[in-house]
């Protein structure tokens, strides 16, 4: 709780700054999001170098509109609304040209099989049911968030939820429950 | 109350359920009821593993090298947005020492 007050208070503080011209302000920002923002783009993305690549062209688009920035809580939504716009543009441009995603055994001997299984079979869901299972369960993003993320209503997220659950067990088969078989 | 609203509430019970979403006490109560039925036990046992499996699976490694290419794409730009961590020795370039 202390943490996320303290949290909001710097961003409050990095954004009045950066609004008032202070570019050195994004090093603030950057330190705040820029390894959540990589994390959200590599889970939807599934590619180191796009998802750098996603990252970085968020913070510039960030710097570019500088001057539309308010310090009024919803700086957070708006920098992954940024950041799932280009993941999609990403995605779109992946089915054009076919571009292999990170192996997801590659340089990881120590995952476990069924985060592998986990990994692939969200990576094959529907993007409207991979979205709120990437920002609610994984990201751990409150459900308000990521419906303003997303732009959609909180009933349309749960519902879109719960479905991407259900969606992913039945692409898992039996894999989980084998899992905790002793 | 008709059997299909039925049915989907007691989906909609099981899907908060599997999330944790469900207060204490309600939680109890659907174990409980689930006792003696075992689809309605599958269902709420298999949901609720894949969400704890799909929480435990990411690790996502950000790498100090991400890091600073991401930072060197944003230089590239001509920003420079002074990272408060500074860039480690062994991603610098050394100049030679002289005399």
């Amino acid at each position: 709780m202390q943490d996320s007050l303290r949290e909001s208070q710097t961003e409050k503080r990095w954004l009045t700054a950066l609004s008032e011209g202070d570019v050195s302000a994004m090093g603030g920002l950057f330190e705040l999001y820029g390894e959540r923002i990589f994390r959200y783009t590599y889970r939807m993305l599934r590619n180191r170098t796009d998802a750098e690549d996603a990252t970085a062209e968020t913070f510039l688009r960030v710097l570019k509109r500088s001057g539309e920035l308010r310090a009024d809580g919803a700086f957070r939504t708006w920098l992954f609304r940024i950041a799932r716009n280009l993941c999609i543009d990403k995605m779109r441009q992946h089915r054009l040209i076919e571009l292999p995603p990170d192996a997801v055994t590659s340089g990881a001997e120590d995952r476990t099989a069924l985060k592998v299984a986990v990994q692939q079979a969200l990576a094959e869901l529907p993007l409207e049911y991979k979205e709120p299972l990437v920002l609610c369960d994984l990201e751990d993003m409150p459900a308000r968030e990521a419906a303003e993320v997303l732009n959609i209503s909180v009933p349309a997220l749960k519902s879109r939820l719960y479905r991407g659950r259900r969606a992913l067990r039945s692409k898992l088969g039996g894999v989980v429950e084998k899992s905790d078989e002793p | 109350m008709n059997r299909k609203f039925q049915a989907k509430l007691e989906d909609l019970a099981v899907d908060l359920y599997a999330g944790g979403e469900l207060p204490e006490e309600l939680e109890e109560e659907l174990e409980a009821g689930a006792f003696n039925d075992p689809e309605l036990c599958h269902d709420m046992v298999t949901l609720r593993q894949t969400v704890e499996a799909l929480r435990r699976s990411e690790d996502v490694a950000y790498t100090e090298e991400s890091h600073q290419r991401i930072l060197m794409r944003i230089y590239a730009e001509g920003f420079d947005i002074r990272p408060k961590r500074p860039t480690p020795n062994y991603l610098q370039f050394h100049l030679p020492i002289c005399g």
